[in-house]
Formats: structure tokens, C-alpha cells, sequence
């Protein structure tokens, strides 16, 4: 973010609450004054997750009445949402009430008003959403986003464009329950993976049903788990239709989940193999068992050997590298070996035996990373 | 101990130890856990020994000041450590005449460790004072916000007084901390007592920590000795077992196969030294 004057604290407590305390994960893009060389900011611009995107909404402050509730600047595609003036052109009904209240009674003095009127108006935005969607020119289209917005959490995003409209699904998968698979749980947060799906709905008669883009998303803090990305979809055929595809697909995700848990217990007794050979791990990480790292000796030279064990083991190999202890570059710190992954490796060897032939390569391998580091230095320490 | 540490070792409890040999170490295992990354504060002596010279290499290798090594070592650790995760932080903190910050603010940028330690020097009158209390203060104050943030707490002081006593009026039982001490002394003599000073330490360690604090010593040894210790201290002390049991450095040398066939080795010895 590029420099700016601070918020005064009414308007900085709002935000820092919001960034606190939201289910979501919003951020800020930029923040500036409204007034020229302003001593305060007091507008940002907010990127609220929609749709397994962001949209941008402006929110307006003033810095000279820090008390006064925030006016919006909704995205320019968006022209039709104005959540502020239909509730209060609408008649007091429950939904019109929910939207206006935040701003009729706003309390500068509640930090929490600002997370509590972006969540309302993220609400209003879904719902808006939704209605352009069922607005859509294509029959098949309109078939589909029904099945698929009955699915509790899904959001969709329609844009529009002079060839046609592109319709964009987000679809958590249901029942993954990943926080309770993994005990301890180490995620403070709610962890899922969603199926985005976009269509593109050509203007005029299309004589085929449209083929959607597929692409599954997690949350981030999933990945040392489960990678998304190393899952293959299944293509999409013409018999297929969204509820079909993802009946095949959450079936397709239980068994990886499966082998995810199972791939953790893999890479703890992998780990737990070393010590016999290499010591006790200095460290390892007893959570997804995803590293560890040894300490030893070769004569006189002492080193770190780092194990990075990837999603895919045994199938796939441990990382290594290899750090010295005595050996330091011109910033003072250590001199590191590039990662090592070629070494002799077969998925159907044991534990020990896998722990034993590394043993074995790092012997020699060592020495060639003495020698590394003894010319990478002028004079040997 | 490796060559180049004084002719007279001072001994650590391993070698006072009773002569029952104690049953066998359990193997090692990693059980499911919450792993929690560290907010290690450092604590370096500044007082005048810190300036003694330690060898670099071999008997006619070039001497640097303890100090100077012990700034090599820790930028050792902090990059070791950040390889290992990046999330563990660092702070700095000397101790001189009285316990002093350098950095209180901790940090996981390489960069500003390395700021923070070439900060690190003797005061033109360097002056030792020895109560360690003020330290335990800040640690305990430090540790109760790494809790709260589900982190590990760790004080790592580096002393090199070989007649100094460390002294504190910490209570019994109040440990919300594990520490670690890096001793780097004279030879025992007439006009020191290093051993004494060693022994206070532990006792130190053992009175604070939370979890297994380990003490190394190193008298006019080289400084890949003291390399060689603060790697071991990198072990995170959730994760640790008895300081004796420590099997680290391990060997990684050739390995002669069980049962030579000829035999010309003993079945007991499967690994050749280098």
C-alpha cells in the first residue's frame, strides 16, 4: 500500500475491528484523505472475498466528522446495486430494516458497526447476485443455477459483456469437515474447497449446452494438508450436468481426503525412522510431518541436513538440503547446498531402509558439499 | 571433548553421574501436536571475557574475540532456524553491568537480526554485573504474550565469566520459560572457579525452565565448537529428550556392513570414524 496519513482512531478502530474480527478475509488496497495533503485518511478501499474473488467497494469517511456514519462507493459494473436506496425506498420490511438500521443508528463508539454494515450489504450484494443470475438469457443456463444455488454457501457473480454473460459459480463442497480429521486441530479457521465453475453464455441461440471452466479452490491454510492443484477434474462431458458432476466429484474428494490422512501417518513414521541413523530430529513438525531436520558430523565438519517431504510421498522423494555449520557467505550466514531430490529413491522400500540408503548418499554427499563450501569461501575457517 | 578445550575439563553432570547405568532413552517419536513456534530471546555478556581470544582453526589459526564468535553463532542460529520454519522470531538483549535491551521487538527478518547483532559490542569500561533476575523479569513478562499467541517462549544467555557467579531472586515454581546457556570460560586455575560458575548455571537452568533446558560449555575450544553446541541448542524444547540422551551431531561416515563375512571387524563396531 502506498504511504498515507493515518485514520483518526474512531474510524482506525472501525477497521482494525473489521480486519480483526471478520469471518472473511478482507483487505485493504488503499487508503487516502479526501482532502488535498490531509493530516488524517479517512477513506479506503476495501476488497471484500465474493465468489472466490474480490470486489472493491470504496468507503467513504470524514475526517472532520469521524462520528458521522460511512457513505459506499459500490463497483462501477455494478449500477443496479443500491442496497442503501431500495431499503430506504422499500417499504419497513424485515430485510429493509436490517440494511438501514446500521446506518440510522450508527455508533461511532462501537468498533464492531462497520464489520456488522459491510456483512449486511455483503448479504444485499449476494442476493443481487442471484437475481441476475435467474435473469440470464439461456434456458439451460437458468436450469443449472437453480440446481446449484439450492446448495447451502454458494455464491455466484454474473458478468456482463456485449457478447454475452459470463456466470461464474462458487460451490463449497460439503461434509470434508477437514477440522476435525486433523487432531490436534491446527486451524483456527473453518477449512474448505470449493468448485468454481464459469459459463459463457453466448448471446443468441446457442444450439449446445455451455462447457464451464472448472477449477477447484481451497482455503490457503489447506494446502500443507491436501494441494488442490494436484487433483485432476474429471472433463466435462455433454450428458453432464453442475449437480451430477459435483455428486461425482465430492466422492472423488472424499477418498483424496482420505489419502491425505493417511499420508500424514506415512510421512510421521518416515520421520520417526530417521533417529536411528541420524539422531534425534532438532526439529520436526508434528503436525502434517511435512519436515525435519538433523544434525551431523563428518570428521570435523558439522552440518544441517533439511528434510522437505512432499504431499506425494513416497511416490515422491524427501527434499534435502544440506546447510553447514562452519562455513559463512559474505552477509555472515551460513552457506546452503542447493536441493538435492536425485538421489536413489524407490516408493516400495521401508521406512529403515529408506532412511538407511540416504544415510548412505549423504556420506559421500556431504563431502562434495564440504568442498562446496570451502571454495565458495577464500579462506577456510 | 574435541581437541583444543582446556586440559582439565570441568564436568558437566553427565560425567558426575551415579555409577548405576540408567535404563535406556525411549526411541524416538514424533506424537500428533500443536506445533508452536519459538520467540527466543538472547541474552550475550558484554562484560570484559566476552573480548578473551578464541582460535579459529588449528593450533596456529588466527583468534577472534568471543564476542566476535559468538555473533558468527548466532546468525548460524537464526538462519538455521528460520530454514527450519519461518515463523520462529528472535530478540536481543545483553547483559554488562546490569541486563540491558538491544532489540526488544521480535522479529523473523533475517535483516534485522543481523542489524541487531552487529549492534552488539563491549562498553569502552565494561563492568560485570551478575544478577540474571532482570532478565527472568522481561522473560516472564515476554513469555505470558508469546502464550497468548500460542508460541514458545526461550531465553538462550551466552556467558563467558570464569569467576562470576550468576545470581537471581527468582521464586520456586514459577516457570513459564525453558532457558539454555552457552558457557564460554577459562581454563580452570588457581584464580578462577569456572566449574562453580558452571554448576550455578544449571542449577539456573533447571529452576526456570518450563521444559528440558540444555548447557554447554566450551573452554578455549575452537569456535566450530561453539558452532557445534548452538546447533544443538536449535532443538525445539517441546521436542526434546534429556540433554544426555541427545544423540546430535551423528555421525554420517561409512558404515561397515553386520557380519563382515572374513571378519575383520568386531560385530560391535558398524561405523568407522573418520
Amino acid at each position: 500500500m502506498a504511504p498515507h496519513p493515518p485514520l483518526p482512531p474512531p474510524i482506525a478502530a472501525q477497521l482494525n475491528h473489521l480486519l480483526a474480527y471478520s469471518p472473511l478475509p478482507f483487505k485493504v488496497e488503499q487508503m487516502w484523505s479526501g482532502c488535498r495533503n490531509g493530516r488524517y485518511s479517512d477513506r479506503f478501499t476495501l476488497l471484500i472475498p465474493f465468489c472466490l474473488d474480490y470486489i472493491k467497494w470504496d468507503v467513504i469517511f470524514s475526517a472532520y466528522h469521524p462520528s458521522a456514519v460511512p457513505d459506499f462507493i459500490f463497483s462501477a459494473e455494478d449500477v443496479d446495486f443500491n442496497p442503501l436506496l431500495e431499503a430506504h425506498e422499500r417499504e419497513a420490511g424485515a430485510n429493509g430494516l436490517a440494511v438501514v438500521s446500521p446506518l440510522v443508528d450508527w455508533n461511532y463508539k462501537d468498533p464492531s458497526r462497520l464489520l456488522n454494515l459491510i456483512c449486511h450489504l455483503r448479504d444485499s450484494y449476494v442476493s443481487y447476485q442471484k437475481k441476475k443470475a435467474e435473469q440470464v438469457d439461456d434456458e439451460r443456463m437458468r436450469f443449472e443455477i437453480s440446481t446449484v444455488l439450492a446448495r447451502k454457501g454458494t455464491e455466484i457473480f454474473v458478468g456482463s459483456f456485449p457478447d454475452g454473460d459470463e456466470v461464474k459459480f462458487s460451490i463449497p463442497i460439503p461434509d470434508l469437515e477437514f477440522n476435525k480429521l486433523v487432531t490436534p486441530c491446527p486451524w483456527k479457521q473453518e477449512q474448505k474447497i470449493y468448485l468454481q465453475a464459469s459459463f459463457v453464455v453466448a448471446k443468441g441461440y446457442a444450439t449446445t449446452a455451455p462447457v464451464p471452466r472448472l477449477k477447484l479452490v481451497s482455503t490457503q491454510d489447506l494446502k500443507p494438508f491436501l494441494n488442490v492443484d494436484d487433483i485432476k477434474l474429471i472433463p466435462w462431458s455433454d450428458e453432464m450436468c453442475m449437480l451430477t458432476y459435483l455428486s461425482d466429484l465430492e466422492v472423488r474428494l472424499n477418498d483424496q481426503v482420505v489419502e491425505a490422512v493417511a499420508g500424514v501417518a506415512k510421512r510421521r513414521r518416515f520421520i520417526e525412522a530417521l533417529s536411528p541413523f541420524f539422531g534425534r530430529p532438532v526439529e520436526a513438525d508434528p503436525v502434517f510431518c511435512r519436515r525435519a531436520s538433523v544434525l551431523g558430523i563428518s570428521g570435523v565438519f558439522t552440518f544441517l541436513v533439511h528434510f522437505s517431504i512432499p504431499l506425494q510421498f513416497p511416490i515422491k522423494q524427501p527434499t534435502l538440503k544440506l546447510e553447514s555449520v562452519q562455513h559463512f557467505n559474505l552477509n555472515g550466514l551460513p552457506i546452503v547446498s542447493s536441493p538435492i531430490n536425485d538421489y536413489p529413491w524407490s516408493p516400495r522400500w521401508d521406512n529403515a531402509e529408506m532412511a538407511e540408503r540416504i544415510y548412505d548418499f549423504l556420506v559421500d554427499e556431504c563431502l562434495n558439499f564440504k568442498k562446496y563450501c570451502s571454495e565458495k569461501i577464500p579462506t577456510t575457517q | 571433548m574435541e581437541g583444543g578445550s582446556s586440559d582439565a575439563p570441568i564436568s558437566t553432570p553427565s560425567h558426575q553421574a551415579a555409577t548405576a547405568p540408567s535404563p535406556p532413552p525411549p526411541p524416538y517419536s514424533l506424537p500428533p501436536s500443536l506445533f508452536m513456534p519459538e520467540d527466543i530471546l538472547f541474552c550475550i555478556d558484554i562484560g570484559p571475557e566476552s573480548l578473551t581470544e578464541m582460535r579459529v582453526s588449528g593450533p596456529k589459526g588466527r583468534g577472534v574475540t568471543r564476542l566476535d564468535a559468538i555473533k558468527q553463532a548466532l546468525l548460524l542460529f537464526a538462519h538455521s532456524k528460520l530454514n527450519m520454519c519461518t515463523d520462529h522470531r528472535f530478540s536481543f538483549s545483553s547483559l554488562g553491568k546490569s541486563f540491558s535491551w538491544v532489540k526488544r521487538e521480535f522479529s523473523n527478518d533475517i535483516k534485522s537480526v543481523t542489524e541487531a547483532v552487529r549492534y552488539l559490542t563491549i562498553p569502552e569500561a565494561p563492568v560485570e554485573g551478575t544478577d540474571i533476575t532482570k532478565l527472568f523479569e522481561f522473560a516472564n513478562f515476554e513469555a505470558r504474550r508469546s502464550h497468548a499467541q500460542g508460541r514458545l517462549f526461550r531465553v538462550v544467555l551466552i556467558y563467558c565469566r570464569s569467576s562470576a557467579l550468576p545470581k537471581h531472586r527468582w521464586p520456586v515454581n514459577q516457570k513459564t520459560f525453558t532457558m539454555d546457556v552457552m558457557y564460554l570460560h577459562d581454563k580452570p586455575g588457581p584464580d578462577n572457579c569456572p566449574q562453580k560458575v558452571y554448576d550455578a548455571l544449571v542449577d539456573a537452568v533447571e529452576h526456570v525452565s518450563q521444559y528440558e533446558g540444555y548447557v554447554f560449555e566450551i573452554g578455549q575450544g575452537m569456535t566450530r565448537v561453539l558452532f557445534r553446541h548452538v546447533c544443538v541448542l536449535l532443538a525445539h524444547p517441546t521436542q526434546r529428550c534429556m540433554q544426555d540422551d541427545f544423540d546430535v551431531p551423528k555421525a554420517i561416515v561409512k558404515r561397515v556392513p553386520p557380519g563382515g563375512g572374513e571378519g575383520t571387524q568386531s560385530d560391535d563396531s558398524m561405523i568407522i570414524s573418520t
